[in-house]
């Protein structure tokens, strides 16, 4: 099968070669070697076995569109050739014309970056013959006025585009022979081409001509990026002589750079690179930091759109490219940097002895940010689970340093709210770090800079070699340490950055400060600190009106507060934490960790979008599994003893719905299977508890994989164990207290395996509570319940009462609606008075609704309890009344309530208001006992 | 039990142009036997059947029944079911019993009969039979031994306002109908056969208590008791939820008052303007005006069976208390002795 294939594309390649050959006008006696040549091939393709079949595909089909270009490359050469023979300067220009053209597309086909000889060959005969041309001014003169004008053209034309060349030409003049030797060599000589990649890659730099079929795709990378580099050194023509450089040059150059910035057709990176060459020559220290600071903008530019993120290389160089900005600073500490003032055009001429200050147009703070954004981006778009995500993971101290040093520097210069902004950027690296990830992070500083070292040297080394280019004339030592520097803990840490925070900060600064600490003190199990500073914060009352980034913030500190409680023992707490999260069911969407399919409403891509650019990269998630065990396993330890205490009217009282729902869905379920995922092990656990199973309850909890994640887990299980122990005890009483009239304490605890003091204590507590009606019977150690438990019938007919009354209740509101204007000018004085401040009678009765109407009505019962009932029976019967329809009543009624309700019975209303709530309370005891009874 | 007064055709026929209001419902012992056994067997499933019988002046005679098969809502069925009624009623005729339909019976549940498909069902009936009855059986209430047995109609009035469908307040009030007033329950008199009776004699055991005695003298009433709190309490709630019905009407109605109120005042000023620049008055009602339309009022239908099915179970509650009290205090009586 293989050596079908095999033989395959060999003759494949053969035809091609053949085809490439008979079309290339050079090579015409090439033709017998061509059996030598498929052995070659073959040997070739042996070679490159490991090179998959398409790109040997794709290769084919490249070769011969690139033959096509050369042959008609080769073509135009011939018709130059021809036109210098007859000294036929039009139809050369049209041939220039032409041969231009063709490069463009050969350069696109052969997608390097080099130009391939034949131009450069037909360049050198084109200049020569100019040059031999122009020193002939006898046949100058006596061309036809056409040909002469083509000629001057040609000679600007020529001159302009040669420019580009000039180094490949004096290349080509040095040594014409060795391409033709060369490109003979390749083309005779084919036994010879077996060891030509490894010739060619050596010959590379001297000889960057050949540019041969077989041999592009083993070519090093970085030589197209080098050659064109050449280029660009003739280009700027700086590299005459260094000291011909001035300040004016460098500054036009820069002018020029950045205006191409942006515009169409400007390579994004060649400007990067042509700034940062600038770099290099720039003559004043100022000039030099204005100059990065274009190549720092000019770097963030190199990644369009916000979806993806920056190139990690360009990052780290755009890391660097801060340092050195940075260095800069420090170093001359009368430049100073800003982005309010529009400076002086020739500010930066100032050189380094210049005393007073320089002003450079830039903004630190929104570079750092964006460094940041750039960073954050990437880890949420590398995938978690690569190499690469750890790689960058691993840059993160290089970030730390450059924010330090920024602080660092803005705290020199006073500028305390910026130096704020930074901490608070470094904060957010630090915060969701447990100390282990955070003295990981330190040893990982340390060694990377050692790497870094090593690597920036060889780096250098291997610069300094290739491109030989000129040590930049503004020298700054490294003044900024490159190296992070980490407090012992992440405490410290978090503690210095912090108060500088709610010290400078702004708002939103410190709210996220704020939030961050919170988190991180939950995270090192200080619930009870991150529980008074969120409560001291009142972060809770204004959270909904912050911007989103900073809710999800305020979302994820709550979780790690839930967790954080759990962790120590605090379960109601860390419930209530937790429950809000998962009230919706939208907990992944809430703390920004994965996208929640919603069935019944789609979203659009836009809302997709942001959403996902809110996602937190992966090394900062909560485990949302834990998460979800944690909620659960505090939700049913408080609510399975309140279902056994409110058997009769579950309803209503609820503390966790989302567990009451997974617990009717799970209840439903016909068969049990074993459990599976955390829902079924809580669920299961659920129902052991119920049963007063304690054991099987802790068995099937403490068998989820999860809290392995679970920092101290032995000691979380051994509260567990007990809060487990003590709810089913509670449990236990709930639901059997009516069956006993006795319990002996001993056994009660031997029930439970808990022990005599704690029983004693659980016991005593529910009985304070009026949850157990008992009493202790001492000399027995025995509990004595006394039989007042309700029974069914009797919460029954509770409930019932409490429906009554709220049925009265919306009866006498819905008599008041239908009479109000009756009554309001009648008895009812509670009413009218505050509608009469109100202004608007519509407004009270239309949309005063809830508290307000509720007092109404009270206040209205107790008028009736009270006995004014001639004053009501007055107004309802005038309501009643055939004439008074209530049509026209409102206005009329209104108009009197302000003017004569004063007279009726005002001095009433007091009275009954005074002794109101005393009296409802009163009435509805009386009740409530009359429903014991 | 009293032997029915014998009455010829004739009598019956000439009472018959009179027409007078159905006074009594004299049912057979046959019939009453045959109602309860099927509802017993398939309580507490609900069951219906139909009465057989003859309407003789004031006095409507149930002879006989037959139950119908237990229906599912399913149209198919349904259709089947009328079916099996005719062919059945074709059979009684063959073997010479009445075949004359005089109503339908159903077995309920705690009373909570007061339904909008019975009155249903009873228009129904009442379109084909003019003089028709339902007999409610209720086999929880019996297992205390009481027959439950229920013989009830609806009232004329409320009949004229069903079918005009119109429960609002002002039209209630003008038929002077409360929830009272819906269904009219009717006395029973059981009949048998003077043969019957004589066999019955006959058959009567020497022991002086029967089954239905000892029921009546349980203690246990809790369950019962519950029951109907329950379903006092589910009352309560549709009640309230009625309510807010009406409350919202009343609200929406207070708010048009005032639109009105505005909108007149603000003609009434424009009137004013147009009179001191002697125009034309404006006409100061406006029945193209939406604020004008009249608030469709929500039935009351639904309120008043509430009501009645409330007043039902207090009733129940009431006399089952009530009938435990004595218990109790016979039991400590005997107690003490």
């Amino acid at each position: 099968m293989a050596s079908k294939f095999w033989t395959q594309s060999d003759s494949g390649s053969e035809e091609e070669r053949q085809s490439s050959y008979d079309s290339d006008p050079e090579n015409e006696e090439d033709t017998p070697a061509e059996p030598t040549n498929t052995a070659v091939g073959n040997r070739y393709l042996q070679q490159n076995a490991s090179d998959s079949d398409d790109s040997e595909e794709q290769k084919r089909v490249i070769r011969s569109a690139k033959d096509k270009r050369f042959e008609e490359m080769s073509a135009t050469i011939d018709q130059i050739k021809n036109a210098i023979k007859i000294n036929d300067w039009v139809s050369l220009q049209d041939s220039f014309d032409k041969i231009n053209k063709q490069l463009d597309k050969v350069m696109r086909v052969t997608e390097s970056e080099r130009v391939p000889n034949l131009y450069i060959k037909a360049l050198v005969i084109l200049e020569d013959f100019l040059t031999q041309a122009l020193a002939n001014k006898d046949a100058k003169k006596k061309m036809s006025s056409s040909n002469a004008k083509a000629l001057n053209s040609m000679k600007q034309k020529l001159k302009k585009n040669n420019k580009q060349y000039e180094y490949l030409i004096s290349k080509y003049r040095e040594k014409p022979e060795s391409e033709e030797v060369s490109s003979e060599e390749e083309d005779d000589s084919d036994e010879e081409t077996v060891s030509e990649p490894r010739d060619d890659e050596s010959k590379v730099g001297s000889d960057s001509g050949s540019d041969t079929d077989n041999n592009i795709h083993n070519r090093d990378v970085h030589d197209p990026d080098m050659i064109k580099k050449k280029d660009k050194f003739m280009d700027k023509e700086f590299k005459k002589d260094p000291r011909d450089i001035t300040w004016d040059t460098v500054n036009k150059k820069l002018k020029e750079v950045v205006a191409a910035r942006g515009r169409k057709g400007t390579g994004r990176v060649e400007l990067v690179e042509q700034l940062s060459f600038l770099t290099r020559v720039a003559k004043t220290p100022a000039q030099k930091l204005e100059i990065l600071f274009t190549v720092v903008s000019a770097q963030f530019d190199i990644n369009p759109g916000l979806s993806g993120h920056m190139p990690i290389n360009v990052w780290k160089k755009c890391v660097d490219n801060m340092l050195a900005i940075l260095d800069i600073l420090n170093q001359y500490p009368n430049i100073v940097v800003n982005d309010m003032v529009e400076p002086d055009e020739n500010e930066t001429q100032k050189g380094a002895d210049y005393n007073g200050t320089i002003r450079v147009w830039g903004n630190l703070i929104a570079y750092l940010e964006r460094i940041d954004a750039e960073f954050f981006k990437s880890l949420q778009c590398i995938d978690p689970h690569t190499k690469e995500f750890v790689e960058r993971l691993r840059d993160e101290p290089l970030f730390l340093v450059l924010a330090q040093n920024v602080q660092d520097y803005l705290e020199k210069t006073g500028n305390m709210k910026a130096a704020a902004k930074v901490a608070l950027k470094r904060v957010e690296l630090v915060y969701y770090k447990p100390q282990e990830v955070y003295d990981a992070m330190r040893k990982l500083a340390d060694l990377s800079e050692e790497r870094d070292d090593v690597e920036s040297e060889a780096e250098e080394s291997k610069w300094s070699d290739e491109q030989r280019a000129p040590p930049s004339f503004v020298v700054v030592p490294e003044v900024v340490p490159r190296k992070p520097t980490f407090p012992e803990s992440s405490r410290v840490f978090m503690d210095t950055l912090v108060s500088l925070i709610y010290k400078y900060g702004d708002e939103r600064t410190k709210a996220r400060a704020m939030l961050c600490d919170i988190y991180h003190h939950a995270l090192l199990d200080e619930f009870s600190t991150s529980r008074d500073l969120l409560l001291m914060s009142h972060l809770q009352d204004n959270i909904q009106i912050m911007d989103i980034s900073t809710q999800i913030l305020y979302n994820r500190a709550m979780a790690q507060l839930g967790l954080s409680a759990f962790r120590n023992g605090l379960f109601t707490e860390g419930h209530s934490c937790l429950s809000e999260l998962y009230s919706a069911g939208r907990v992944r969407e809430l703390i920004a960790q994965g996208v929640s399919q919603s069935r019944y409403h789609e979203k659009t891509p836009e809302q997709e979008r942001l959403e996902r650019r809110r996602q937190m990269p992966y090394h900062m998630h909560i485990n949302l599994e834990l998460l979800e065990a944690v909620h659960l396993t505090c939700a049913m330890l408080l609510e399975v003893p309140n279902m056994a205490a409110n058997t009769v009217d579950s309803k209503r009282r609820v503390i966790s719905k989302t567990f009451r729902r997974f617990f009717e869905i799970s209840e439903r379920q016909i068969l049990m299977g074993p459990p599976e995922n955390v829902r079924d092990h809580v669920m299961a656990a659920t129902r052991a508890l119920s049963q007063g199973d304690y054991q099987k309850a802790f068995d099937l909890i403490t068998s989820l994989q999860v809290w392995k994640l679970l920092k101290n887990k032995d000691a979380v299980f051994q509260m567990l164990k007990d809060k487990i122990k003590e709810e089913a005890l509670r449990t236990y009483l709930f639901s059997y207290a009516t069956s006993y009239s006795s319990l002996a304490l001993d056994q009660l605890s031997k029930m439970f395996g808990l022990s005599e003091s704690t029983t004693h204590s659980i016991v005593n507590k529910m009985m304070i509570s009026e949850e157990l009606h008992a009493s202790w019977d001492q000399p027995t150690r025995c509990i004595v319940f006394h039989d007042v438990g309700l029974s069914r019938l009797q919460a029954l007919a509770f409930q019932l009462t409490d429906k009554l009354s709220i049925l009265a209740e919306s009866n006498e509101r819905a008599v008041e609606t239908k009479f109000g204007s009756g009554l309001g000018g009648g008895g009812l004085d509670g009413l009218p008075l505050r509608r009469r401040d109100a202004g608007d009678y519509a407004a009270a009765v239309g949309s005063g609704g809830g508290g307000n109407r509720w007092q109404d009505s009270q206040s209205y019962n107790q008028g009736r309890q009270g006995g004014s009932t001639t004053g009501r029976y007055g107004g309802g019967g005038r309501s009643f009344g055939p004439g008074q329809t209530s049509g026209g009543g409102g206005g009329y009624s209104r108009d009197r309530t302000g003017q004569t309700r004063g007279t009726s019975s005002y001095g009433g209303r007091h009275s009954y208001q005074s002794g109101s709530s005393k009296m409802d309370s009163s009435a509805r005891m009386v009740s409530l006992s009359r429903g014991i009874r | 039990m009293a032997n029915p007064p014998i009455r010829s055709f004739l009598q019956a026929a000439k009472a018959e142009e009179v027409a007078p209001a159905l006074r009594v419902v004299q049912m057979e012992g046959l019939a009453i036997l045959k109602i309860i056994k099927h509802c017993k067997e398939f309580s507490p499933a609900l069951v219906t059947g139909q009465l057989l019988g003859l309407d003789v002046g004031s006095v409507l005679e149930v002879t006989n029944c037959f139950p119908f098969p237990n229906r599912e809502d399913d149209e198919e069925l349904e259709a089947e079911g009328a079916n099996y009624q005719l062919e059945m009623m074709r059979c009684l005729r063959e073997v010479n019993v009445d075949n004359n339909t005089v109503g339908w019976y159903q077995s309920t549940l705690l009373g909570s009969y007061q339904t909008v498909e019975l009155i249903e069902t009873f228009m129904n009936y009442q379109e084909n039979i003019k003089r028709c009855v339902c007999i409610i059986y209720d086999p929880s209430k019996s297992n205390q031994g009481v027959l439950a047995l229920k013989a009830l109609k609806l009232s004329d009035s409320f009949m004229e306002l069903y079918r005009s469908n119109n429960f609002r307040g002002e039209k209630l009030r003008e038929k002077n109908l409360t929830w009272v007033g819906i269904f009219e329950e009717i006395p029973i008199k059981f009949s048998n056969s003077p043969l019957i009776s004589a066999f019955m004699t006959e058959l009567e055991a020497d022991t002086p208590v029967a089954q239905g005695d000892l029921d009546r003298l349980q203690l246990s009433t809790k369950p019962y008791m519950e029951r109907n709190l329950e379903f006092l309490m589910e009352c309560m709630d549709d009640m309230s939820q009625e309510q807010q019905k009406f409350q919202y009407h009343y609200r929406n109605v207070a708010r048009q008052q005032t639109q009105q109120q505005a909108w007149l005042q603000k003609r009434r000023a424009e009137n004013m303007a147009r009179k001191a620049a002697g125009e034309e008055p404006l006409p100061e009602e406006d029945p193209s005006n939406p604020i004008f339309k009249p608030i469709a009022e929500p039935s009351r239908l639904e309120t008043f069976l509430l009501t009645n099915q409330i007043s039902n179970y207090c009733n129940q509650i009431n006399g089952v208390a009530g009938l435990s009290f004595n218990r109790l205090y016979l039991m400590k009586a005997l107690h003490e002795n």
